[in-house]
Order: structure tokens, then sequence, then C-alpha cells
């Protein structure tokens, strides 16, 4: 028996192909209340598989479900959902508040000028919510544009690259918002490109690389499924041939190279206990390290990594 | 409803886009106020002929309407803000409607008195005439809105295309070509003018009152539920 909540999304064998060009591939997954980050390179197709997950977009195979219900075509399951898409484009001519009241309206919404402040206080807003949109900010844009997903109450909010243009303190906001909306039982799905980002917010990963599910599960599955991956690191020292040999005797190490100018690349499948034993030999051996740096450690190198597994 | 249509008012109302409106409906009563000047009388033929078919019903309400309904929904699939209305838990024809409506409300005075002005300078007064051709201008502009409103939803080349349409179709194919003139909303809204008011195009052979009326609803109609169908299908961007 397993005490984990019923799943509130549900995404089944979901397909889609634009053309020859197949943007999400046979992706299966449940989402329960909490946060789920959908993390991935940029293009690796997490923002059609959003869209499918809200309806606005079609799949080519494979349906969508919440609660039970396709969300395609269906807007009384609307008033159940609240949606941030990436395009900060607004209607400039309005003011932040009728902007919200708008789509409080649009989703009759009950009490409307109490939910509208409620909304707005909820993203610290109050004081530009006169203010048209197009003097905002991108990120007040962003919060304004949050408010308005929010002032409806719903049971699902799905947020693509939502701290896109947010300073710092901003973030800090918007995450103590996530974690209290969370806590109120709320099924949140967030996505971005950025590994730490997600690891913050999200009780949750999906993992997609090439319109494919890489990996799901909790972020320190998926952290210490990175750490193994293998590392190509490159030294430069002032004694690259004998740092050589002493490398190739770590357990932490599968191999090294010596390139004519002189760097030493290290390959690792432990580049944890590599960034602990690597100073410890150079002080053994009264060698200078000049540089130490990662040579594959983009995201789409990481992710890459996670399919090819 | 309500919050759409007031949206799509406040997104067609831009200052130049109105400026442009005035000027477009100022031509026909300018072009009238120099035929009532002129030393040469214009037979009522003929002023009906060039300044109220070809030119108000077959020109400037088409060109009036098309600037301002082509961006009824296709400002929103452009910047992007379309998804604000489809993802809102509102039957679809409640986005539809309103957007058909605010265009017509925008549209329509601007043509509507450039056809009242002109027919009211054109026969000195006479309101049978007035009322005839300002309200077939107007189910006119209701026809070319319903067109040019679901061609701003499926095209994002809906001004481009729908100039072709005014001249190649509008323009040329249905003045030299009988039998085309039945697909011609400029035909349809002749024979609502004369079926208003039979002095008015007496020369011409028109479809009965009734018939252009039902054709009117029908382009109307036929086009909104094109509209319908393509914001459910769509993939919205």
């Amino acid at each position: 028996m397993t005490d984990a909540p019923e799943p509130v999304i549900r995404v089944d064998r979901v397909s889609r192909w634009f053309g020859s060009v197949v943007a999400v591939s046979d992706v299966s997954f449940d989402i329960r209340p909490g946060i789920t980050g959908l993390l991935g390179p940029n293009g690796a197709g997490k923002t059609t598989l959003l869209r499918m997950m809200t309806g606005l977009a079609a799949t080519s195979s494979g349906t969508v479900t919440a609660f039970g219900e396709a969300v395609r075509n269906n807007p009384p399951l609307y008033r159940r959902m609240g949606v941030m898409s990436e395009h900060e484009t607004v209607y400039g001519f309005m003011k932040g508040r009728e902007f919200v009241t708008m789509m409080g309206r649009l989703r009759n919404v009950p009490d409307l000028q109490n939910a509208v402040d409620r909304a707005i206080a909820l993203v610290d807003m109050a004081d530009a919510q006169h203010r048209p949109l197009d003097t905002y900010s991108r990120g007040m844009r962003q919060r304004m544009r949050l408010a308005a997903t929010l002032v409806h109450d719903p049971e699902i909010l799905v947020l693509d690259e939502p701290l896109n243009g947010a300073d710092p303190r901003q973030r800090v906001h918007f995450k103590h918002l996530l974690h209290t909306l969370a806590a109120e039982g709320r099924t949140i799905v967030l996505s971005s490109h950025i590994l730490e980002e997600v690891e913050q917010l999200a009780d949750t990963m999906l993992l997609i690389v090439n319109g494919k599910l890489a990996a799901s599960g909790g972020y320190r599955a998926i952290r210490a499924a990175l750490n193994q991956r293998p590392y190509h690191v490159r030294v430069m020292s002032d004694a690259p041939r004998r740092l050589a040999s002493a490398l190739v005797g770590l357990p932490s190490v599968d191999a090294v190279h010596v390139d004519p100018d002189g760097a030493l690349i290290v390959l690792s499948r432990n580049v944890l206990d590599l960034q602990v034993e690597l100073p410890k030999l150079a002080q053994a051996g009264s060698i200078r390290l000049h540089r130490v740096e990662p040579l594959d450690d983009s995201l789409e190198s990481v992710f890459g990594y996670l399919v090819e597994k | 409803m309500r919050s759409v249509y007031f949206l799509t008012i406040r997104q067609l109302s831009g200052r130049w886009r109105l400026a442009i409106m005035a000027v477009l409906a100022g031509l026909p009563v300018l072009i009238t106020v120099l035929m009532l000047r002129s030393a040469d009388a214009t037979s009522v033929a003929d002023f009906e002929s060039t300044v109220l078919g070809t030119m108000l019903a077959g020109s400037i309400a088409p060109l009036v309407v098309l600037a301002i309904a082509a961006v009824a929904f296709g400002n929103e699939v452009e910047d992007r803000t379309l998804a604000n209305l489809t993802l809102s838990p509102v039957p679809r024809w409640q986005i539809a409607v309103p957007k058909l409506l605010a265009t017509v409300s925008v549209a329509g005075p601007f043509v509507g008195a450039s056809a009242m002005l002109t027919a009211h300078m054109a026969f000195l007064g006479e309101w049978p005439a007035t009322i005839a051709i300002t309200v077939s201008t107007l189910v006119g502009v209701a026809m070319y809105a319903s067109m040019f409103v679901w061609l701003g939803l499926v095209s994002t080349q809906a001004i481009g295309i729908g100039l072709l349409y005014i001249v190649l179709w509008e323009g040329f194919f249905t003045g030299y070509v009988s039998g085309v003139r039945l697909l011609s909303i400029r035909y349809h809204a002749i024979a609502l003018m004369h079926g208003l008011d039979p002095r008015r195009f007496e020369a011409d052979q028109h479809v009965s009152l009734v018939v252009a009326a039902v054709v009117a609803l029908a382009v109307i109609g036929g086009f909104l539920a094109l509209a319908l169908r393509r914001l459910r299908t769509m993939d919205v961007p």
C-alpha cells in the first residue's frame, strides 16, 4: 500500500510532432499535489508539453487528463486551472489591477474585488496596481501576470519559466509564495532550464531532453545520477606529467591525457572525490595548480548523459 | 462576454487606426460634395454605380472593416495573448461573438455615418433612400466583419489576403463575371439597398430582399461558425 495522493494530472503516452520534427515523444507521467519541476535545456520540448497539459495545443497521440477529464476543449475545467505562459506580452494599455480584474471576471470569480485585492497582495504588487502594464519592469509584469493566474484560486497552477526577469528579492518572494500555495494542497507544475532553480522549488522533477522523459523523481536521486556521470576536467599545473602519474592511481579517475599545451584532461566518474583528492595530490607533490575547469558542464551535456544512460 | 467586448473595443481603438478610418470614410462624402458642386450633372445611375456600389460598398466598407476586423483576433494571436481568453471557463462563442460585435461597433459608425451623409446629400434629404443605403451598408459591414474576423484567426497575413480579396474578388471578378456576383458581399449589399428602396439601382438585376437578407445572415453565421471551429481546433500560441 502507498499513501501517495492520487494523481491530479495524467500524461499518458503523449507525442507531438510538427511535420517531420518530433517535439515530444511518447511521454508518460503522473503529477500529484505539491510542486513538480519540469526541467530541460532550451528546445527540449518543455513548453510544448506544458501547452498540451493545459489544452492550448493538441497532442499528436496520447492523452492528457486533469482530475480525470480531458484538458483539451474543456472550458469548465479551466475554472480549476491557472496557467502562466512563457510569453510576457500583456495588454499594455491596461492598468495592472484592470488586467487582474478582467481575468477574474472572465473566470466568473465571486466577490471579485476582494479576490483581486488578495491576488495582488500575494504577489506584493499593491503599490503598482494602478499603473499601466506597459510601464512595468519585466519582473513586475511577471508578478502581475501571476496575480491574474491566481485570482480565481485555482487548484492547478501551470507556470512556464515563471522566474524569467525576476530579481533576487522577487525570486525569494516567489519561492516562498509557491511553497505556501503548495502547502495548501495545490498542484503546481513549473518549468525551467535552470537546475538549481527547480532544485530549490520542486518536490519532484521531470527531466525532458530531446522531447523524451529522461528521468523523474526527487531531486536528490537526479542529483546523484548527475554526479555519477563521467566528467572531463582540464587541469593546468606547473608539472603536468608528474601530476598525471599521481592522478591515474586515484579510484575516481578513469583516464588522464596530456595535451600538447601541457594541460591535463582528466576523465572522472566521481567528480566529488576528484575535487577532494586533486588538491591533496598537488600539495603532497609540491605541484602548483594554475587552473581547474570542467569541460562539459553545460546543461545540455548533463541532460544528454541522462538520456544516453 | 462584456469583458471580451470591452477589451476588444480598447484594442481596436488606437488613435492612428481611427484617424485612418475617418479619412477613408470621409472619401465618399467628399466625392459626393464635389459631384454636387460640379457643373456637369451626374446621372443617378452613374452615382449609384460609382459612389454607392463600387466605392462605398465595394471598397471603403471592406477596407475600413478589414483594418479593424483582421486585428480583432490577429493581434491576440501575434502578441500571444489569446491564451488569456481561451483558457477562460467560457464557451468559445462567448469569445468569438463579442470580438465580432466589437469589430462592428468600431467600424459601423465610420461606414454608417459615411453612407448616411453620402446618401442624404446625394438624394437631397430623401429619408427612404438614406435609410435604405445606410442600413444595407451596415449589413455589408457585418458580413465583411465576420469574414475578416475569421481570416484574422486563420492567417497571420490576414490584411494582405483581405486586400487581395477586396481588389480581385469584389473589385474585379464579380464586376465582370455575372454568375460570380452571387458570391459577392457587395452584390448582396446592393441587392439590400434595392430591396429596401426599389428606386435605387433600378437598372440592375438583383436577388430579392428576402434572399439578400438570408444570404447576409448565412455569411455572418457561416464565418462565425468557422471562427468558432478554428478556436476549438487551433493550437493557441
